[in-house]
């Protein structure tokens, strides 16, 4: 499948702000089965620089640095990319969970794509014996492995409560957990915890979900936001594979990777530090098309709606 | 014959009672229970002094360290505060040949892990290679993947490390911990040294104790080498700030190595390079020790809460533009899950064998070590493999095996067959024992010594001597200063000659030490901390001055405040936010402004003094500051419990004395550079707002004769006027005494004058010649004041100067307090 995307963050600084220093991680990365044709960064205004470089984890990073005032700050990324679906799988012949951990913990690579890297805790990732646990129902001992981690996708899906607004970056997983509900970012980050509470390496991967709208209803441009999901080694046959636990689905050909890490501190899509004291807005706005046939790289992508009133909160953008 | 019966009694019966733990090695007596012979010179001048005066001298260096300011941190109950440094007096006393072989131990791990840090943080051929697991680096949470495969910009990790040390029942030296992050501990060994050798001259002398200034000498060298080529390497010491445990340490050593001690807040980094932001520009910086832990280290690539970091560090140091000691990563080597492979690494990449054995530890991510733990649970102590706490699961301490229950033991089984990669199993600590001087009596107490190692041009150098800690019980296992204990002195033997014994103090001798007049560079947040020091201070005496009015002492004998003068007053410090609302009488309302709860009440302004002065207190003299605390927590004291030891006009009167005196202090001894430019400008521009606000409050609308002495007494200018003038107090001449009189140091007119040299002064500092802002106004202002009239200092006018110093002190806050000056591109550098 092949899109066009674009993703507009604006922030209103409040009050004109001098200095401010970003990491973006806005620019869809090509990795196994997606390919970017083209991408753009725009970024108004202009900062003083901007480094383009490639992190631990081969996420594609902006640096910029800006050190004239400004009041507010458009951030307008736009990439095409196609999505090659995943071949189809048996869970029944996969291998029992037990030998992937085994292997993950006997690791003799250290590089950024090593299952090792993914099997202890991080950031935003706390393991904690209830939420091991819990998973753990899910793993009994020698079940293959994608069956399992189908089991407990779905089993998130049904149990946790999607609802916006409750949680933020900084809320504990200990509170989801307790209190079952919570964003695509907390279901990511639960499932994560749970998998490697077991000893099981999971990565975190940030991106964007093709929605289709309701039946008999337009798309509506700019409606849809970032998405959060997980990746986790099935061993040395398998590899990576995408669990979507928010939508209880496979990631395959509507997941579309923009950086992926331990957790979302890894892939945050803007870091920033900036010297101000103003309140600060911010709006966000994606879309996601498919691309008509035959698709033109260079073509301009759709133009975003307008983008909603901000509202003050922190610098950070809304997990899905 | 016992040994007892050769020596002298006294020094026999210093020793009588000393009773080692069996089985455990003690400093001082051997097996037989005889004191060991490098001991006996220092045993014979204690019993020569004999126990009194041994007493008067060990409280003599607790004096000293008390008046010096030595300091720990602590938290209690939600609280913090200043603990006094605990000090055991008696040194531990360690031979030549026994240090050698520690010494030598103590360098061999320096290069071990200066070279272990250099595999794994580059290309891990320990790792592909199969010597180390791969999950005993990527586990860990200091390993700072945003600078793998970064070399350091000076090719080094390590410029510090520290080694804690006790020894085996056999007496052999053996390792508890490596500190390779940021050891602390060396600035505290200088001064308890300090301290000991002034209460033991004689024996220090006698026996011929290694020195340490040479050690910090190596240890700055090593670092001023580390900047490279530049002429005239920029150091500073990155330190967490004021509220750290060991904050008193970072400015000891900042003051004794000629650092420049900053905060994050006080830098800008990016990939151009480091620089303090300063009150005359950025100032680059070339090395950077830092104090703060890696992780904290930048929240643009490290951990984004952090506060205490510098933005765009971590690029800064891949762009190879500032050398940090130790390097951003160096704490990966410190974890216990190493512990057990380091023989094994030392030989492999030294070609060795490790010197200093380790406290036998079995990482629990190999299958084999994992049943070798499980099966033995009993003996050993279970612990996190990265030393971190297991939120939930183990403290960072660990947890006797023998001391879990069944049910306990099963579970752990349980969570070590899923992430046995979390935990290592150990023997237990079991420390060694040297001797206390516990109430007249020597007392053997379990202890660690932290030995230190600094890089040099010329290789590394191991202090001789280093920090002692001791527990306070026989039978604790773990050391810690947050949790009680006392530090001690080591004393190395073998400084025979006199030249290493010449070599006495930290910082060359004078006559060869090379002049260095300036202060340093003032940082922008310092300067912005000094003036308002000076304003909170200058605020907490006009609000103590204005209340000791309601006490009615007038030189003219008048007891009752009159009714006019209260309200005149009362309006004042609601004006002030001292109060807040009315209050019944003169008594209530001095009360309430001088330790009321509202923001403007003295106790409140003190507090903020306080709290600002600890931010430069390293610019401050001890005394000031002792004296500003106990200040700051008698107002306290007196509004939390009403515990007034005085009648209230009393406390004001002693709170004025105690302000006097720390201006007085602040005056006389700090240095006559920025800092004291900006404090003493905080006071002027606050002085002179309050003149302005005392000048319309007691002249206003038919103001009486009173309210006119008010005013003079705020000016102190009674006497002044009744010698210039015969008449009573009428308010042209009171106005003019007050404000335009450029000789009365109280006067409006002066403070403005002092406030214009100031901004010149400091405005000389900086390049360029335009004028700034600030200094512009204030000369407009003083012009105003030397040519008007008194008459036309109206309600109106008044205001109006307010105004004026406020856009001032507004000016200053732009011109040289303000954050996110940008960092100019410069690539003249290394």
């Amino acid at each position: 499948m092949r899109f066009d995307l674009t993703h507009v963050t604006v922030y209103d600084w409040g009050a004109s702000t001098p200095v401010a220093d970003c990491r973006l991680r806005l620019t869809p990365i090509g990795r196994r089965r997606q390919k970017v044709h083209a991408s753009a960064l725009v970024i108004d205004p202009l900062p003083e620089h901007a480094v383009d470089e490639t992190d631990f984890f081969g996420n594609h990073v902006t640096r910029i640095a800006f050190r004239a005032p400004h009041s507010r700050l458009t951030l307008r990324s736009t990439a095409s990319v196609t999505v090659e679906p995943l071949p189809d799988l048996d869970p029944k012949r996969s291998p029992p969970w037990e030998e992937v951990a085994a292997r993950a913990a006997g690791a003799t690579r250290l590089a950024p794509d090593d299952p090792v890297q993914f099997v202890f805790p991080s950031r935003h990732v706390l393991l904690t014996p209830a939420v091991t646990r819990w998973t753990g129902e899910c793993f009994t001992p020698r079940r293959p492995i994608l069956e399992a981690l189908l089991a407990l996708t779905r089993r998130i899906h049904a149990d946790f409560d999607y609802t916006p607004g409750v949680t933020d970056v900084a809320t504990p997983l200990a509170r989801v957990f307790e209190e079952r509900r919570g964003v695509c970012q907390d279901f990511a980050h639960l499932m994560i915890a749970g998998l490697r509470g077991l000893g099981l390496p999971a990565a975190y991967v940030g991106g964007y979900l093709r929605t289709l709208p309701p039946p008999g209803k337009p798309r509506l441009e700019g409606a849809d936001a970032m998405h959060a999901w997980i990746e986790a080694w099935c061993g040395p046959t398998l590899g990576w594979i995408g669990f979507d636990p928010t939508n209880a689905i496979l990631a395959s050909e509507d997941h579309i990777v923009v950086a992926t890490g331990r957790d979302y501190a890894d892939a945050a899509p803007v870091i920033g530090i900036l010297s101000s004291s103003g309140a600060q807005g911010l709006s966000v706005s994606v879309d996601v098309v498919e691309a008509s046939p035959p698709a033109i790289p260079t073509q301009t992508a759709p133009t975003p709606a307008a983008p909603t009133p901000p509202e003050p909160r922190d610098p950070v953008l809304p997990p899905v | 014959m016992r040994w007892s019966d050769a020596v002298d009694p006294a020094l026999s019966d210093l020793v009588a009672g000393y009773r080692p733990v069996p089985g455990v090695h003690d400093e001082l007596v051997d097996a037989e229970g005889r004191p060991r012979a490098h001991w006996l010179p220092l045993l014979a001048r204690l019993a020569a002094l004999g126990r009194p005066e041994v007493a008067r001298r060990f409280a003599g260096a607790d004096r000293y360290l008390s008046e010096s300011g030595v300091v720990y941190r602590v938290y209690e109950d939600g609280r913090d505060f200043d603990r006094p440094w605990p000090i055991a007096h008696l040194p531990i006393v360690i031979d030549e040949l026994d240090w050698q072989v520690l010494a030598e131990g103590v360098e061999q791990r320096a290069r071990l892990f200066e070279a272990l840090l250099a595999d794994l943080m580059g290309r891990a051929d320990l790792v592909a290679s199969g010597a180390l697991p791969a999950a005993l680096v990527a586990g860990n949470p200091e390993y700072l993947r945003p600078l793998s495969g970064v070399a350091p910009a000076d090719g080094h990790f390590l410029h510090l490390y520290a080694a804690d040390v006790t020894r085996a029942p056999d007496g052999r030296w053996w390792v508890l911990a490596d500190r390779t992050q940021a050891p602390s501990g060396a600035g505290y060994a200088i001064e308890n040294r300090v301290a000991l050798s002034r209460a033991l001259p004689e024996a220090f002398e006698d026996l011929g104790v290694e020195r340490l200034g040479p050690f910090f000498q190596s240890l700055r060298a090593g670092l001023a080498h580390a900047a490279g080529a530049a002429p005239e390497p920029r150091i500073a010491l990155l330190t967490p700030g004021s509220g750290n445990e060991t904050y008193f340490e970072h400015a000891f050593l900042a003051r004794c190595l000629g650092f420049q001690l900053v905060e994050g807040g006080d830098l800008v980094a990016s990939e151009t390079g480091v620089a303090v932001r300063t009150v005359a520009g950025l100032e680059r910086i070339d090395v950077l020790v830092r104090r703060i832990d890696a992780d904290f280290a930048d929240p643009l690539e490290l951990n984004p809460n952090s506060r205490l970091g510098v933005p765009g560090l971590v690029e800064a140091v891949r762009a190879g533009r500032v050398a940090v000691a130790n390097a951003l990563g160096s704490g990966l080597v410190e974890a216990p899950g190493l512990t057990g492979f380091l023989p094994n690494l030392c030989r492999r990449l030294l070609g060795e064998d490790l010197a200093l054995p380790n406290v036998a530890t079995w990482w629990c991510g190999e299958p084999a070590a994992r049943e070798t733990v499980l099966r033995d649970l009993d003996r050993l102590t279970l612990a996190p493999a990265f030393g971190r706490t297991l939120p939930g699961i183990l403290d960072s301490a660990g947890v006797l095996g023998a001391r879990l229950t069944r049910a306990e033991r099963e579970r752990y089984a349980g969570k070590l067959a899923r992430r046995g990669v979390d935990f290592v199993g150990r023997e237990p600590l079991r420390l060694s024992t040297a001797p206390v001087w516990e109430k007249g009596r020597l007392t053997p107490r379990p202890f660690a010594i932290r030995v230190f190692v600094a890089r040099t041009p010329d290789g590394w150098r191991v202090m001789p001597g280093g920090l002692a800690r001791f527990a306070e019980r026989e039978d604790v296992r773990l050391l810690s200063m947050q949790r009680g204990g006392r530090s001690g002195d080591v004393w190395v033997l073998g400084a025979a000659s006199a030249a290493a014994r010449a070599e006495t103090r930290l910082l060359p001798e004078p006559d060869k030490a090379e002049i260095r007049r300036d202060n340093g560079i003032l940082p922008a947040r310092a300067a912005d901390n000094l003036f308002w020091f000076g304003r909170y201070l200058e605020r907490a005496e006009t609000t103590l001055r204005l209340l000791r009015g309601l006490d009615g002492h007038g030189d003219d004998g008048v007891l009752e405040t009159s009714r006019d003068l209260t309200r005149r007053i009362a309006g004042m410090l609601r004006q002030g936010g001292a109060v807040d609302e009315e209050a019944v009488d003169a008594l209530g309302l001095a009360e309430a402004a001088a330790w009321g709860p509202t923001a403007g009440s003295a106790a409140r302004l003190v507090a903020e003094a306080h709290r600002t002065g600890s931010v430069v207190r390293d610019r401050l003299s001890p005394d000031a500051w002792r004296t500003l605390a106990e200040l700051r927590d008698r107002l306290a004291r007196a509004r939390e419990d009403g515990a007034r030891p005085l009648p209230v006009f009393d406390e004001i009167e002693s709170a004025l004395r105690a302000i006097a005196a720390v201006v007085g202090l602040a005056q006389e001894t700090m240095n006559r550079r920025d800092g004291w430019h900006f404090f003493d400008l905080g006071r002027r521009i606050e002085r002179a707002i309050g003149l302005t606000r005392s000048a319309r409050a007691f002249t206003e609308a038919d103001a009486d004769a009173d309210a006119l002495d008010m005013l003079l007494d705020l000016a102190d200018g009674r006497v002044t006027y009744r010698t210039r003038y015969l008449s009573g107090s009428a308010r042209r001449p009171v106005l003019d005494l007050v404000l335009l009189d450029e000789a009365n140091p109280r006067a409006l007119a002066f403070q403005v004058a002092r406030v214009v040299e100031h901004l010149a002064t400091i405005a000389a500092r900086r390049e360029g010649d335009l004028i700034e802002p600030a200094e512009r106004l204030a000369r407009r202002l003083a012009t105003g004041l030397e040519t008007d009239d008194a008459a036309l200092f109206d309600a109106e006018r008044l205001r109006a100067v307010e105004a004026e110093l406020r856009a001032i002190s507004d000016a200053v806050t732009v011109r040289y307090f303000a954050s996110g000056s940008p960092l100019p591109t410069d690539d003249a550098g290394r």
